[in-house]
């Protein structure tokens, strides 16, 4: 079957994007005729197609970008049209008057096809999404990664766990040439102070020690310094009043009983957050790629100070579990962490993380964001301060935050209705008991 | 702690109940004179005397229907049909007597009867004395159904089985009497509706009951040894209830799954718990559930034919190897 390809348009191009399709699906394409229009490094110019057919499926959708070589359209005899052609009649009976004007005509800049992505190297199922299987979706979209980037290995092409697996090791060894780093630990810092920068060793002067770092701490020192270099931070802060959810905890623990979980301010913190990134699904996103990955889970990363390190355990989809099964499982991964017993699985596919230094009576501070997550929220101590309520000074506990945010996908308005939303559950805390 | 076979576990079993409870009574077709076809009730009639171990005529239909009306006034019976393949004749008993009292007639009685019969091929009996019915009780509520897969399971379910209160099921398999195993001495409780990790593994999971999970294990431990693939062995033991949930959890952990029964493949138990595994655990799935069954014939009585059309080692080791993924976990 003919295919039209992204040709070479000028010595120095290596890849063109599509800016403009004028022929869809279903349409007949002379030898010769203008298909599409492409933006190149120097300029934008024409397609043309070499050969003549009707266009059955356009592979590479407007505003996506192909090397040259790459097939963008198939041609053929019609048969196989894909894509909105369904979607298309039915309106096309509804409004009979404008039919003979679709058939046929030569130009179509109204129709934008409907088929995304680009290369066409896997199995696909229908035309549309990657043959793969359920388990393999789920841990591409828990790492991030592109399913049209994988070859499949399982029967008839599925990509399977291992493809992931492969992939995932791919990826870590990669880098891994100049700083050995497994990515299953993946923590952040607390505070916005510089990660030292990762340079020459120099000799030793007299009056300090030398210490070699250890794989976690070489992964710490790259990935933060890489979210800093690479992640365009901007914060926000907010003070939030947490009186009344002062006194609920301290209702909720009293009637704990013998052997039940304390709820800690963090794990009311950490539901709260659950609640607002529910409304905030950027915040609960990342960016990558030129893309926006908005998650279908809210799983929430602590950061947890251990001895030589700091490493950010996951609670998986916060939002549906209660406090007290959050307490758990919170006092459950710090144990773990500090007896060194974390699985991957346990520090996996984190959408948001928390760091909370309010224990030790800090009053104000900024984190790095943990990439690919797009935010982090600094949490300071919650303390007794006088507030002006009815022009008379009344003592609240108020409590310090400051979300660090990614603005290649969060702007300032967006980070304000989140915390604002963090706010009014912190402050009306029986919606924490949702 | 002793080691004897899956039959003498069940002979000790029933004598130990029927010692402890004067209501349980065995009924069946020559389960005294003639100790049981497959001499499951083996001195059982000159211990406990003509009252408590009753012969029955050939009437598979009578004898469960006086089980039930038995059952009904305070009698725990324990009723032996000879082979699985006899059920059918007492089918309505079962179904719609058994199953339905207790529920139809506002709870004013249980129905604590337990039939033990044994099932499977193998031992060239032909095509009706070879089946595996246990889907058709599995479908029925009203009934537990389960079928252990070894000595101590034998002796630990009977015993539940003899002292719960609903009718049961109690599936046998003639391949697995003369297996042997340790059982705890005394009074020992398996409880119903619990499936048992046989065998903890992490590349795929077997799920399997009766004699065949007991095939699953010993091919399993023989991978391991072979060092080749992790294999979790899930030994459901009780049909009906199922424990989805440690099915359920084995396949999130392994992602693969196969289903090792010894039943026809349409409409088996299998397709039960494939449905069930994609219902719960769908994004947890590598790859499709795969069911190994027998042949859709019925059961041949010629040796070679016979062995064409069972399930066995070699259909699970070649599924093992069709579904088992690249990477070794």
């Amino acid at each position: 079957m003919p295919e039209v390809n992204m040709p070479r348009l000028s010595d120095t191009m290596q890849e063109g994007t599509i800016t403009h399709w004028l022929k869809k699906p279903g349409d007949e394409v002379k030898k010769g005729e203008i298909v599409a229009e492409v933006e190149t490094d120097k300029a934008n110019m024409e397609i043309e197609s070499f050969s003549a057919g009707v266009l059955e499926q356009i592979l590479v959708a407007e505003g996506e970008t192909a090397p040259i070589g790459q097939p963008i359209a198939i041609l053929g005899t019609g048969a196989n049209v894909q894509s909105q052609k369904q979607a298309v009649a039915p309106q096309v009976v509804a409004v009979p008057q404008q039919q003979p004007a679709t058939n046929n005509a030569s130009i179509h800049p109204q129709s934008r096809p409907a088929i995304e992505s680009s290369p066409a190297q896997n199995e696909r199922v229908n035309g549309g999404a990657v043959k793969s299987s359920p388990l393999a979706r789920r841990m591409a979209e828990e790492h991030g990664i592109d399913l049209q980037q994988l070859k499949g290995t399982g029967p008839g092409g599925r990509i399977v766990r291992d493809d992931i697996e492969d992939y995932i090791e791919q990826q870590r060894n990669a880098p891994a040439t100049r700083q050995a780093a497994p990515a299953s630990v993946a923590p952040v810092a607390p505070a916005a102070s510089a990660p030292a920068p990762i340079s020459q060793p120099e000799a030793a002067p007299e009056d300090a020690e030398i210490i070699t770092l250890s794989t976690m701490q070489k992964t710490i020192a790259r990935r933060l310094t890489e979210s800093k270099q690479n992640v365009p931070h901007f914060y926000i802060g907010s003070d939030i009043d947490l009186t009344e959810t002062l006194e609920m905890r301290q209702k909720l623990n009293a009637n704990a009983g013998e052997g039940g979980v304390k709820v800690s301010v963090n794990d009311l913190i950490i539901k709260a957050c659950a609640l607002a990134l529910e409304k905030s699904p950027e915040v609960n996103g990342g960016y990558r790629d030129g893309q926006f990955v908005l998650h279908k889970h809210v799983n929430i990363g602590i950061a947890v100070d251990i001895p030589a390190g700091l490493i950010v355990p996951v609670i998986r989809d916060a939002n549906l579990k209660g406090l007290r099964t959050i307490a758990r499982e919170a006092k459950a991964l710090v144990a773990k962490a500090q007896a060194g017993k974390l699985t991957p699985a346990d520090l996996d596919g984190g959408t948001f993380s928390i760091s909370n230094l309010g224990m030790m009576d800090v009053t104000d501070f900024a984190a790095v964001i943990n990439p690919p997550q797009s935010a982090i929220l600094a949490v300071a101590a919650a303390r007794k301060t006088f507030v002006p309520i009815d022009n008379q000074p009344v003592i609240r506990d108020i409590m310090h935050v400051t979300l660090s945010a990614d603005h290649r996908i969060l702007y300032g308005a967006t980070v304000a209705r989140f915390l604002q939303e963090v706010k009014r559950v912190l402050q009306n805390p029986y919606l924490l008991l949702g | 702690m002793a080691e004897i076979s899956f039959r003498q576990a069940l002979n000790d079993t029933l004598r130990e109940e029927l010692k402890r409870d004067d209501n349980v009574f065995l009924m069946g077709e020559e389960i005294g004179v003639f100790e049981g076809s497959y001499k499951i009730t083996a001195g059982l009639l000159k211990e406990f005397g003509a009252r408590r171990v009753v012969d029955t005529p050939i009437a598979e239909n009578g004898f469960i229907g006086m089980a039930v009306g038995s059952a009904m006034l305070g009698l725990r019976p324990v009723v032996e049909i000879m082979t699985f393949n006899f059920i059918a004749l007492a089918m309505d008993e079962i179904l719609n007597h058994a199953a339905k009292i207790h529920y139809m007639f506002g709870g004013q009685t249980p129905v604590p009867l337990v039939i033990r019969t044994p099932g499977g091929g193998g031992q060239q009996l032909s095509a009706t004395h070879s089946q595996n019915l246990e889907v058709w009780f599995a479908h029925i509520p009203g009934l537990h159904v389960v079928a252990p897969s070894n000595p101590a399971d034998a002796k630990g379910m009977l015993k539940t089985a003899i002292r719960n209160n609903n009718p049961v099921i109690f599936i046998e398999h003639l391949g697995l009497y003369n297996t042997r195993g340790s059982v705890p001495d005394g009074d020992y409780l398996v409880p119903f509706g619990k499936a048992k990790i046989a065998k903890e593994g992490t590349d795929l999971t077997i799920i399997s009951y009766s004699r065949m999970a007991a095939m699953a294990l010993d091919v399993a431990r023989r991978l391991e040894q072979e060092n080749k693939w992790s294999v979790e062995v899930v030994d459901l033991r009780s049909l009906r209830p199922l424990d989805k949930e440690t099915i359920v959890n084995s396949v999130k952990k392994t992602g693969r799954a196969i289903v090792f029964e010894e039943d026809w493949r349409s409409y088996g138990i299998g397709a039960e718990i494939a449905a069930t595994v994609q219902e719960e655990a769908f994004d947890y799935l590598d790859a499709p559930v795969k069911r190994v069954a027998n042949v859709e014939v019925p059961l041949p009585y010629s040796k070679p034919l016979e062995s064409a059309a069972l399930t066995g080692a070699k259909q699970l080791l070649d599924a093992i190897n069709e579904l088992a993924p690249r990477r070794r976990r």
